[in-house]
């Protein structure tokens, strides 16, 4: 059946669209420049500006960095070690947890819902988080320093168990429970088939996350072959503006310093990857964030 | 139940007090971690001080032992193997194993000891290097005064080397001399063992020689014959962008702006730029400290700004610019008269050349007009130890031979010859292609010694550079001395003014020194209003009081 459409619609209808390609154009371009800027003469570029579509078109910059992959390759190794554990083991833990807390029969529910989401506001700071790592435990410069205090968050383990709540009711479980199942059973065959778009959104946010972290490689990292590799590239660029700075107070050889066009390649080497996350995922994505919302 | 919880909140309502006192404080402008920053300094500076107390009780016991000792050095034990880690700057090497391990090869004999080079890389390397010294992860470290070596040492972040030097080290104190190492020493103790090349970081002026014949214009060696040297060029090729000033440069407390360091060859100022909070003082009289701001100086020159800003010197965005550091080298610019000394004028050389394009580049050291011109710093480049230091002893002697042994020098500036560098007629430092381990690969720029330093091809050049600088240097006040660098200055009891103030300089002074204001009275008048307001009386007398007690102590009168 169609619905007629009255011209308060069709008005709405134009200005929606509108906005919505303004706003979609706005995503773009930003794509589009570096895209095209890394295609275009690091020259032309410093001289001329960056522009929509590549002048001097040349694929330089990706061979400077493909002349020694060796270094990004490995930094993208890591990168794919670093989300692959850190999203299992993390998607587990938080899942866990969360059903834990949303057992009505859990004699310390609340103390214990309190205890996460109190860290979700007051945070100890930088320095005793370092200290605890590097210090108390001792794991400055082990890889398990980078994908170990990422695991969860009381963000995600609160949403999950508002997932849990939302999708699970109790009398399902509480049949269960009739039925002889213990938790463990109740978890693994009746909780966790139907937490698909929690899980899909969970996951994708720590995937995200761990993907895109760069920072606990520069506090934890002594050696530069288990850098992950948001923090590569952005050491690089780090580099490059603190060497300039530097030499102005001390007598330092500049070397080699990334031009322009290899920064944009670079990003676009590192961005690549990512974006193949979300046509996965998409589907649940929205439902998955919605429906932990909403009934919360 | 009951009574638990109420204990719980007492618990966390306690947390919360601490966190919120823990977080004020903070009012650091010119970092972009404030917060964490000077907490981890704090931090530091407490473990140090806990440290410190300690280290007392033990020093007595030891100066017991030690007061029969004669001059000659000691004999180290060093029956028992050491694991040590240096902490430095910048990016690992590629072949950092590979140059350790000949480190260490040598270290295990000499010493018994092994090193491990740590890098700060150059990621939010503040931040770190405060968490470094909190944690005490670290033996040896690099300092430096861009590091707030000062402050640190104050605060007792690092040992005492005055001791050790006497007993063990006299090698090292005798290379060093008395004279460079007093300027590492606070409050009467040594804590840093400086390098021994001291350089020439005099700022000045690179232009484009070749323009300035082509169209016969004067060498930019006053303001007048700077802004003829523009104006000629401008004239002449009315497309060429002249500056390429932006405020990134300028963030500090005493300019705001990039093109305003030309005045420099002005003054004879004790440090380029002057004092900061608009004050001034003359390198000849540094214990005269004279208003700057509110002279008519001043008015002066941001009328001479306005009128390079009228003549088109500088893009009209200048102040949201960012800045592009090879504007110069790409034709963007035709001088800088911000950020420049005689190393960037020797790279700009090279780069002049490789572009092939016949351009030229010439360097004016404010310092050749006005006559004041130091080498750097003997902070500038250094080594320290932490407290926490187990086997301080040990680590000095590993600075000890990291500096007085030639090959061992060689070997940690420039990695193993042959696989890293070669020797071109004798001497000439030269990289293999795509070595592994660049010039001064582990960034330990602070165990330089000028004895050993391989010359590179550059060094001829800046050599040059230097001879003629410290000519003009021998004939100062006080010879080839940097008075300016070596004051820490301890803004505690001010800071929230302090920040109020540079505020004020970003809002209101970097669009008077970009000349970027409609009327200059008036806009100099604004700006001092508002500076007034923000707190300058104090924050002047804060830094006046401090600054006089320095040059006192160290007899810069």
């Amino acid at each position: 059946m169609k619905i007629k459409k009255g011209p308060a619609s069709i008005i709405f209808n134009i200005i929606s669209y509108t906005l919505l390609t303004l706003g979609s154009i706005g995503c773009v371009i930003p794509f589009i420049m570096i895209l095209s800027g890394s295609f275009t003469d690091n020259k032309t570029i410093l001289t001329k500006g960056y522009s929509l579509l590549p002048r001097d078109v040349t694929i330089s910059a990706y061979q400077t960095i493909f002349k020694a992959p060796q270094d990004i390759l490995q930094a993208y190794k890591m990168t794919f070690f670093y989300t692959g554990v850190g999203t299992a083991i993390g998607l587990m833990m938080i899942t866990m947890t969360a059903y834990v807390i949303s057992r009505k029969e859990f004699k310390y529910r609340n103390t214990v819902s309190f205890l996460i989401y109190f860290t979700s506001i007051f945070g100890g700071g930088t320095i005793p988080w370092y200290l605890m790592y590097s210090s108390v435990l001792g794991l400055k410069g082990s890889t398990l320093a980078i994908w170990f205090p990422a695991l969860m968050s009381p963000f995600l383990v609160i949403l999950m168990r508002t997932f849990i709540v939302g999708s699970v009711p109790d009398a399902i479980t509480e049949s269960a429970k009739i039925d002889g199942a213990g938790h463990v059973t109740i978890f693994s065959r009746i909780v966790m088939p139907v937490l698909g778009p929690g899980l899909a959104t969970i996951g994708l946010f720590l995937a995200l996350g761990y993907w895109n972290d760069w920072y606990r490689s520069s506090m934890f990292s002594t050696d530069s072959t288990t850098w992950e590799l948001q923090f590569y590239l952005y050491d690089l660029l780090n580099a490059s503006t603190a060497i300039k700075q530097m030499s102005q107070n001390i007598g330092i050889v500049t070397g080699d310093l990334p031009t322009q066009s290899v920064k944009l390649a670079m990003a676009v080497v590192s961005t690549g990857p990512v974006l193949l996350f979300y046509p996965f995922v998409q589907k649940y994505f929205v439902s998955g964030i919605t429906v932990g919302a909403v009934k919360g | 139940m009951k009574n638990g919880k109420k204990l719980l909140s007492l618990l966390m309502a306690g947390t919360m007090a601490a966190a919120a006192v823990g977080c004020s404080g903070s009012s650091n402008e010119d970092t972009y971690a404030p917060a964490t920053e000077e907490a981890a300094e704090d931090a530091a500076e407490d473990a140090a001080e806990d440290a410190a107390e300690e280290e007392a009780a033990d020093e007595t016991a030891d100066e017991a032992e030690d007061a029969g000792e004669a001059a000659e050095a000691q004999e180290l034990d060093t029956s028992e193997h050491v694991d040590l880690v240096f902490y430095v700057m910048g990016d690992a090497p590629e072949d950092e194993q590979v140059v350790e391990d000949a480190i260490n090869e040598k270290l295990n004999e000499k010493l018994n000891c092994s090193i491990d080079f740590q890098f700060s890389t150059w990621t939010d390397f503040q931040q770190k290097y405060s968490l470094e010294l909190t944690s005490g992860g670290a033996d040896l470290i690099y300092v430096a005064n861009w590091l707030n070596f000062g402050r640190l040492a104050k605060s007792g972040a690092f040992l005492e080397l005055d001791d050790i030097l006497d007993t063990y080290c006299t090698d090292l104190r005798d290379l060093i001399g008395e004279e460079r190492l007093n300027m590492c020493s606070v409050d009467g103790s040594v804590y840093a063992i400086p390098n021994t090349w001291p350089e020439y970081v005099s700022s000045g002026i690179t232009y484009r020689e070749d323009l300035r014949k082509q169209f016969d214009l004067p060498v930019p060696d006053s303001i007048e014959n700077f802004e003829a040297y523009m104006k000629g060029i401008k004239d002449n090729m009315p497309d060429q962008p002249i500056l390429a000033a932006t405020t990134e440069e300028s963030q500090g407390l005493q300019v705001a702006f990039d093109a305003a360091w030309a005045l420099n060859l002005k003054y004879p100022w004790v440090t380029i730029n002057g004092l900061p909070y608009g004050l001034a003082a003359n390198y000849d009289t540094p214990e005269d400290v004279t208003d700057y701001w509110f002279s008519d100086d001043f008015v002066e020159d941001m009328k001479t700004m306005k009128r390079w800003a009228d003549y088109g010197f500088w893009s009209k965005s200048a102040l949201s610019d960012t800045n592009d550091s090879e504007a110069y080298k790409n034709g963007l610019c035709v001088a800088i008269p911000q950020g420049q000394n005689p190393a960037k004028y020797v790279s700009g050389v090279k780069d002049f050349e490789d572009a092939g394009q016949g351009w030229e580049t010439a360097y004016l050291a404010y310092g050749e007009v006005t006559g004041v011109i130091y080498p750097g710093h003997a902070t500038q480049n250094a080594t320290s130890i932490v407290r926490g230091c187990k086997n301080p002893e040990r680590a000095l002697a590993v600075v000890q031979y990291f500096m007085t042994d030639e090959e061992m020098n060689r070997l940690v500036q420039c990695g193993i010859e042959g696989t890293h560098y070669t020797l071109a007629d004798g001497d000439l430092y030269e990289a293999v292609p795509d070595t592994k381990f660049a010039y001064e690969g582990f960034s330990t720029w602070n165990l330089r010694n000028g004895d050993f330093k391989l010359m590179t091809e550059n060094d001829a050049l800046q050599n040059e550079m230097f001879d003629k600088l410290e000519k003009i240097g021998e004939k100062t006040k006080f010879p080839n001395t940097d008075i300016y660098s070596g004051f820490t200055e301890d803004y505690e009891a001010y800071s929230a003014e302090r920040t109020a103030v540079s505020n004020v300089m970003r809002q209101y002074l970097a669009p008077l020194q970009a000349g970027l204001v409609d009327d200059v009275d008036a806009a100099v008048e604004e700006f001092r209003t508002k500076v007034t307001e923000a707190g300058l009386e104090k924050v002047r007398e804060g830094f006046t009081s401090q600054w006089i007690a320095y040059c006192d102590e160290y007899g810069y009168k």
